[in-house]
């Protein structure tokens, strides 16, 4: 049963200490690859951010809708339903945009570039590269991982601003709060570091979720198999981490 | 060019050489591990104990700038051509001049178009290759093994799961690369019959080490019981049709222990 | 795919202007040229440092530092007001009140009749502490009895 336990730890020690190895050795090739492969790099922004709009919007639209019904209802018992807004606002900019946004990457990009990464490893590809004398950490993997990187916030952005929107078709279209009050307040009680709060986790989630997918897809074994185990694992490794890391964030801004 | 080797699990020492110039086919069952024999000659792995030579350097010891150095001067064909699925055809063959050269547009042109054309292929140029056929796809591969002019050509598998009309084209290519650009072919496969029109010379490798190796017109008379098998394809001999397994009878009758 | 790329990271920089820009309400008194204000007060309830400074319902400055002095045993509350408005009589009263009934707090300036302004260091001497809720209710409770003035005016 101890032993159990150490095991497991061990294990994830292991693979821990890899992931941090790889991204230091990402890092390291990041400046040339951002100089001489910076379309690969925009197509990989491309892959990640541009074909995650319409599921990121959609439910950025709907979880902001929901907020509102929710606080809308619990403030009406005290007379506050102006105050909408800064439940709203707080909610989204703070925690749900940059936690649920991460979350669907993970399950919408973050899989993807496991397969497609775990796929090019059971077709030779990454080998033939590497008999190529091309290395692929600088070919494969730093693109897609820049890629995450800088299309997470961007998205993260997105969903919170349209979630906003949806909070407001609620709470001012369907319920009838002043349209003035809603922004007033939250603007009130709002200030640039809670905005802040939410950029920084937004980009400390798109590193994690990246590295996960990357360093997941690199390492899978590569077979059918094993790429379909490497992408479910993408998904509970990241949402993991992605909790983990915004209760540290959270706690760290307080 | 000179490779040794010696291993435990998969080979004990192993002894080969392989001359230049020629076309060297390197043959056994499944599971003796050629494909690790050429990730070691490549050094995608590294062997326990002994050394592999290439061109008279012992490889082992190299850091990554020679390693890279040396795969520039080797060509590789993988057994299902492992071609990059986001480029095209042309840029797949393109790939290593773009990445090591720094030719001009025009010039990669003619070389991509040059080396496509000598796989008969240059009507394929602007296909993705999730639209060629697995033959088309090897000689693409081919193609782009070729388009550094390397000294050292090597070939994983390449008759695998080809019907006899692609093999017989990837057979000449073989031939004809080997004879036109004067390189070195290591050739990895288990077919019996396609080596022997190609190869110059072959070595049969079994239990971890060379159990034959000759010209294919002396091997067919070799005498060792393990060859003959895999030569004439008999389906039990040395290598056993049966899989280690207790006494049949005992085991149908006996009390059941599992 | 230029076309996607592009157009994802306009809408992604817009939505960031947007929640920088829209969302909060720090920016609504972003003034260089100042005058720094100091008021005492018995008791400063939550007030926090940039809670607003109005008057007539007007933001016209912000708290920048809220210390307590040990020798007079009273809160020093020092605030900054835009220059633009130099005509502030210097008997003005500031009071720490509440935004709505459960809102945050702010400073409260109410017109005197001094025919001299408030300017650079100077002190606002009638001040009015904040209410506290507990105060009041205690208060209320015992009949009024208690000594315990929540109120008071210097």
């Amino acid at each position: 049963m101890f032993r159990d336990i150490w095991m497991t730890f061990e294990r994830f020690l292991h693979s821990f200490g890899g992931m941090c190895l790889f991204l230091l050795r990402m890092l390291q090739f990041t400046p040339g690859v951002v100089l001489r492969r910076f379309r690969l790099v925009v197509y990989q922004v491309y892959n990640a951010g541009a074909l995650s709009l319409v599921v990121i919007m959609i439910s950025g639209l709907f979880v902001g809708a929901v907020l509102a019904l929710l606080a809308h209802s619990s403030l009406e018992q005290f007379n506050a339903e102006d105050t909408t807004g800064i439940f709203a606002g707080l909610g989204l900019v703070k925690g749900i945009g940059p936690v649920l946004t991460a979350l669907l990457f993970a399950g919408r990009a973050g899989t993807a570039l496991t397969s497609e990464i775990g796929l090019m490893k059971a077709t030779d590809q990454l080998s033939a590269m590497e008999m190529m004398a091309v290395d692929p950490v600088r070919y494969v993997a730093v693109p897609r991982f820049l890629g995450g990187v800088v299309a997470m916030p961007l998205l993260s952005a997105i969903f919170t601003a349209v979630g906003l929107l949806g909070a407001h078709l609620v709470a001012v279209e369907q319920y009838g709060v002043d349209v003035g009050a809603y922004w007033q307040q939250m603007q009130n009680v709002m200030d640039w570091e809670d905005v802040s709060e939410g950029i920084t986790k937004s980009v400390v989630f798109g590193v994690v979720a990246s590295l996960v997918a990357v360093w997941e897809g690199y390492n899978s074994t590569p077979t059918a198999e094993g790429v379909g185990r490497a992408t479910t694992r993408t998904v509970v490794v990241t949402s993991i981490a992605v909790l983990f890391f915004n209760y540290m964030i959270t706690a760290m801004y307080i | 060019m000179q490779f040794s080797r010696g291993s435990r699990s998969i080979f004990r020492d192993l002894d080969l050489t392989i001359r230049k110039g020629d076309v060297t086919a390197i043959m056994g069952p499944s599971g003796t591990g050629k494909t690790t024999l050429l990730q070691l000659i490549t050094r995608q792995l590294s062997p326990d104990r002994g050394q592999v030579f290439v061109a008279g350097d012992d490889i082992s010891g190299y850091s990554r700038l020679e390693l890279y150095a040396m795969r520039k001067r080797m060509g590789m064909l993988f057994q299902n051509g492992a071609l990059l699925t986001d480029l095209s055809v042309f840029e797949n063959v393109a790939f290593p001049l773009r990445e090591h050269t720094d030719l001009g547009e025009r010039l990669i042109r003619n070389v991509v178009l040059m080396k496509l054309h000598a796989v008969g292929l240059r009507g394929a140029a602007y296909m993705m290759p999730s639209q060629l056929s697995g033959g088309m796809a090897r000689r693409v591969a081919l193609a782009r093994a070729i388009v550094m002019d390397p000294a050292l050509l090597i070939y994983d598998e390449p008759f695998v799961g080809l019907d006899p009309i692609s093999m017989g084209v990837i057979a000449k290519l073989i031939r004809q690369l080997n004879d036109a650009l004067g390189i070195t072919s290591v050739v990895v496969s288990h077919d019996v019959h396609e080596i022997g029109e190609v190869a110059d010379f072959s070595y049969v490798i079994a239990d971890g080490r060379v159990a034959a190796s000759g010209r294919p017109e002396d091997l067919k008379n070799e005498q060792s019981e393990l060859v003959r098998q895999f030569m004439l394809g008999l389906a039990d001999g040395p290598v056993a049709f049966h899989y280690d397994a207790p006494d049949y009878a005992q085991q149908l009758l006996g009390p059941s222990q599992d | 795919m230029e076309l996607g790329t592009g157009l994802f990271a306009l809408l992604g920089i817009g939505a960031l202007f947007f929640l920088t820009t829209q969302t909060t309400g720090s920016d609504d008194f972003n003034v260089d040229d100042t005058f720094e204000v100091t008021a005492r007060f018995e008791n400063v309830g939550s007030l926090k440092p940039r809670a607003p400074v109005s008057m007539s319902g007007v933001t016209i400055g912000r708290v920048t530092d809220i210390r307590f002095d040990s020798q007079s045993l009273e809160a020093v509350v020092t605030f900054v007001i835009d220059s633009r408005y130099d005509e502030i009589p210097d008997d003005s009263d500031a009071s720490i009140l509440t935004a709505g009934l459960l809102g945050s707090q702010y400073v409260g300036l109410t017109a005197g009749g001094s025919p001299l302004s408030l300017e650079d260091g100077s002190e606002i001497l009638f001040t009015q502490s904040a209410i506290v809720l507990e105060n009041i209710i205690g208060k209320f409770l015992i009949g009024g009895t208690s000594g315990d003035e929540t109120e008071s005016e210097e």
